[in-house]
């Protein structure tokens, strides 16, 4: 009970301070100063990924700091500035001081908005979003037995962690991914035996993201931070500190951010009488000022550099990419441009021309036409996005039928499927943004790209889409070729992992005799697109970008981009010899043991290899493990245990109808970006145990 | 028990883009859209209606019709007690392709599975005959010779949609009736799951299994 009442107490202050984030003030500050920046520093600084979304969901325990604070005293202090200037970009929220100044106080503000971010979900996780999805069902599901075991385990592993990371924390980055990797390789090796080990195995690239973070991951801290004993889930914390909480908190959503706590401590009580004018104004300034420094912070990546760093990139794009940023960073983020900037025009002037050479070819006389291809593709464009009106435009339609039949020629293994005409979209819409007036940006959907582009623009446009969706076609290449393997490989790993996370609803689709392929080929085929709004796909894709590296995709690399991303060719795991063990062949059983041996193999390489590939430049550092078909996985996962209470309380008919049409057309970009951190938090656990699945 | 309800599994077959989901959604809608969306895997609809003061319910998988997703439709018709196979009047292409699942169907589904062929797309040739590509002689002769219902209809004016299903409710044993006849006994086939064309009388319960 200790635990939680400090909790409540910090929680509460914690509101107090959000409101008044500018004024300083004595001992409470210190105090807060003192934790947050353990936890920021731990979550922000070490890890680039959900950062302060995972400790939303899963730590979010005030006492984070508290735990923390004897082991991580000294090197956060150290580290302080630096880390958190560095990696606020990850707290989602980024800067929320009034002031722009970037000294320590700007440091608190934002550690202190992060501790508020995470409060308020402890506090109502539900409440802050949308009542409806987050008091959903999924949160008290979200902890089974098995991860407070992990947890349990992973605690104690930490430990030990903790002070080699402790004492390693003040050398270089170069320094320290190598550290990493010798500790990566200690743990590896008893990586079948030992889930904690796992656990870290997992972590371990994930430093190596952060340019010197403290080398811990988020979700580690997280973990080792709730007190296993006291088995902190999400959700016991959150109901147990919101039943103390004044429902008046529980009831106002997100709209309000600074409500007004009638039974506060007592501090800044003055303050707590500014009109809700005034709050709203400040309100307004602040995520103004975030957006701000959102785009200063992609600004500073992407501009003025001769080679840009994709490391950083990736890891600021995983918390979404401001919108005039997007198109050149998706390029980026799937090795369409290079990094190199000195080599993007050429490569551009390139790529584009060989696309409209290969569509002369491709419609001249002497190439005769695949006819039941170009039918089939000419009657599933207008049935594309029917809703969106920027789909019925016959510019794009042209566009669209170009671009996937001569995809679909160029692949004939798999040829066009439906859901590649889903998929090309996204790409679609945001490159067009690139060419529209600012003020056409917002309203993409519905504008007549003939209005803006140029004839060379749309070419731009055309073969821009074209190659991008190659790229990313790639990475999953199985779901589209005979037998769809790819495809049936995902629903059967998303059925052991619910089997793992969620026993209950598990039992429940048997005893209903649902089977996963009943609603999850499309959510694999399609990669979700048909369950949300196109906004919030497009925000999902930053994400997807950003967490799947493209050196999962196998040979696009023409010569250009072997000499400027030689990762490809050096890596010990070139595609070839992972892409079997990531898919499996097309008939390959499940089950096979091979499979999971090559996933350990793997894993080693990866944690030991990168040395010496990427000295010249630590952007081309292998990003993660991580492929698009199993990085999706987990977020079909987060995605159906979100619901998980409701479909316990339904029959077949109701659960396949509910998950045909889940009830997602209100959801804005937080939720996704929930869910997207769920979905971290899952694959953190359990990615590498899938070879203990499939035993 | 005046009322009983029987559950009847249907499954919709045919080329992509022939209408099969905008059948679906006249049936059990009432509604048509231009442009939808090509189903992916399969969508599952139910629809009630009554049939000779029986209820009976229709519980639908309309499948995804390109061929690259056919590998998925033994999954859904292997339990179907009724399909539906559908072709674009205006397409001689997916006729042929109507043949074979036609085909398809005899050998692999339940031997009692009640076919109907659907020609769907009538309202096209109401505007122009010419546009018609598959003659309706050829269609019934077809049926004929499989022993198939037989339908022209249109889901964008709604022609001969209902007609479709009743049609097919006629033929399956209705579950009052059923217990008439003692046909009790009969849910264990080759398959573990429930055969259902040979179980009319099974609970209502064990209809929402396994398909």
């Amino acid at each position: 009970m200790g635990v939680r009442s400090t909790s409540q107490e910090i929680t509460r202050e914690t509101k107090e301070r959000r409101s008044h984030s500018s004024s300083s003030s004595t001992s409470l500050v210190t105090s807060l100063m003192k934790s947050w920046r353990i936890s920021s520093s731990s979550s922000s600084g070490s890890s680039s990924k959900p950062s302060n979304k995972s400790s939303q969901s899963f730590s979010g325990n005030p006492t984070t700091g508290t735990y923390n604070d004897t082991m991580y005293n000294n090197h956060s202090h150290t580290n302080d500035n630096n880390t958190n200037q560095q990696h606020r970009p990850s707290n989602e929220h980024g800067l929320y001081s009034l002031s722009t100044a970037n000294n320590s106080d700007g440091n608190f503000d934002a550690m202190s908005k992060q501790q508020n971010s995470t409060n308020k979900s402890i506090t109502s996780p539900a409440n802050t979003y949308s009542p409806l999805r987050y008091s959903s069902p999924s949160s008290s599901q979200i902890e089974s037995p098995r991860a407070s075991v992990l947890r349990q385990q992973h605690y104690k592993h930490s430990h030990h962690n903790q002070l080699y990371y402790q004492h390693n924390n003040s050398s270089n980055i170069s320094e320290h991914s190598t550290t990493h990797k010798k500790s990566s390789d200690k743990y590896f090796e008893d990586l079948d035996e030992d889930w904690s080990a796992v656990i870290d195995n997992y972590n371990m690239p994930i430093p190596m993201l952060t340019n010197g973070g403290n080398g811990k991951s988020s979700v580690s801290h997280n973990t080792q931070s709730n007190d296993p004993k006291n088995n902190l889930s999400r959700t016991s914390t959150a109901s147990s500190i919101a039943t103390s909480i004044t429902s008046t908190t529980l009831t106002q959503g997100q709209s309000l951010q600074y409500p007004q706590l009638p039974n506060l401590n007592t501090m800044d009580a003055i303050d707590l009488q500014k009109s809700q004018e005034e709050i709203e104004n400040e309100r307004e300034v602040q995520e103004l000022n975030s957006i701000m420094q959102r785009i200063t912070k992609f600004d500073n990546i992407i501009k003025g550099k001769h080679i840009i760093n994709l490391q950083e990139l990736r890891q600021l794009s995983w918390n979404g990419i401001p919108k005039p940023h997007r198109p050149i960073v998706w390029k980026l983020l799937i090795g369409y441009l290079p990094a190199n900037t000195k080599r993007q025009e050429s490569l551009l002037k390139r790529k584009r021309q060989e696309y409209s050479e290969g569509l002369k070819h491709t419609f001249s006389d002497e190439h005769s036409r695949d006819i039941p291809t170009w039918h089939q593709i000419e009657i599933d464009i207008p049935r594309t996005n029917p809703h969106i009106p920027l789909y019925q435009f016959k510019s794009v339609h042209d566009s669209l039928q170009r671009i996937l039949y001569l995809w679909a020629i160029r692949h004939p293994a798999s040829g066009y499927v439906q859901g590649i005409n889903d998929l090309v979209t996204p790409f679609f819409q945001t490159f067009l943004t690139e060419y529209l007036p600012p003020s056409k940006i917002d309203t993409v959907e519905v504008t007549d790209p003939n209005s803006y582009l140029t004839e060379d623009q749309k070419e731009h446009l055309e073969a821009d889409t074209f190659w991008c969706l190659t790229k990313f076609l790639e990475q999953i290449t199985d779901n589209y070729i005979h037998g769809q393997p790819g495809i049936l490989k995902q629903v059967k790993n998303l059925s052991q992992l619910v089997k793992r996370i969620d026993l209950d609803l598990y039992k429940h689709f048997e005893n209903e005799h649902v089977e996963f392929i009943q609603f999850a080929f499309r959510w694999m085929n399609c990669l979700l697109m048909r369950e949300f709004q196109m906004d919030t796909v497009i925000r999902m894709w930053d994400t997807y970008l950003a967490e799947t590296s493209p050196e999962t995709t196998s040979s696009f690399a023409t010569p250009n981009q072997l000499s400027t991303n030689n990762d490809v060719l050096l890596s010990p795991h070139t595609p070839v010899s992972r892409k079997p063990a990531m898919f499996g062949t097309p008939n390959a059983d499940l089950t096979s043991p091979m499979s999971s041996t090559n996933r350990s193999n793997m894993g080693v390489q990866s944690g030991a290899s990168p040395a010496g590939v990427s000295s010249s430049d630590d952007s081309s550092t292998r990003f993660s493990n991580t492929s698009l078909n199993e990085f999706h996985v987990f977020v079909c996962a987060a995605f159906l245990i979100k619901w998980s209470d409701a479909l316990c309380d339904m029959d077949f008919q109701g659960i396949i109808t509910f998950l045909q049409n889940p009830p997602t057309k209100d959801w804005t970009e937080t939720d996704i970006e929930m869910l997207l951190s769920e979905a971290y938090i899952w694959q953190s656990l359990y990615k590498d145990a899938t070879s203990h699945w499939l035993k | 028990m005046s009322n009983p309800i029987t559950s009847i599994k249907l499954v919709l077959l045919g080329e992509a883009a022939v209408g099969k989901s905008s059948i679906v959604l006249r049936f059990v809608s009432n509604d048509f859209s231009e442009n939808k969306e090509p189903t992916i895997g399969a969508a599952f609809l139910t629809q009630r209606v009554n049939i000779n003061d029986h209820t009976v319910k229709f519980e639908i998988w309309d499948t995804a019709g390109q061929e690259r997703f056919a590998s998925l439709a033994p999954m859904y018709y292997r339990n179907a007690q009724a399909a539906l196979v559908v072709y674009d009047v205006t397409k001689p292409q997916s006729f042929i392709k109507a043949r074979h699942w036609v085909k398809e169907l005899h050998e692999q589904a339940n031997k009692n599975i009640i076919i109907a062929l659907v020609g769907n797309k009538v309202d096209i040739l109401e505007e122009n005959e010419e546009e018609r590509k598959v003659e309706r002689e050829e269609a019934e002769k077809l049926a004929d010779e499989e022993g198939l219902l037989f339908f022209e209809t249109s889901a964008k004016t709604g022609t001969n949609i209902s007609e479709v299903f009743l049609g097919i409710g006629e033929k399956i044993p209705l579950k009052g009736l059923e217990n008439e006849h003692a046909n009790g006994g009969l849910n264990v086939t080759e398959d573990q799951r429930v055969n259902l064309a040979n179980t009319a009388n099974a609970s209502e319960n064990a209809s929402a299994c396994s398909c």
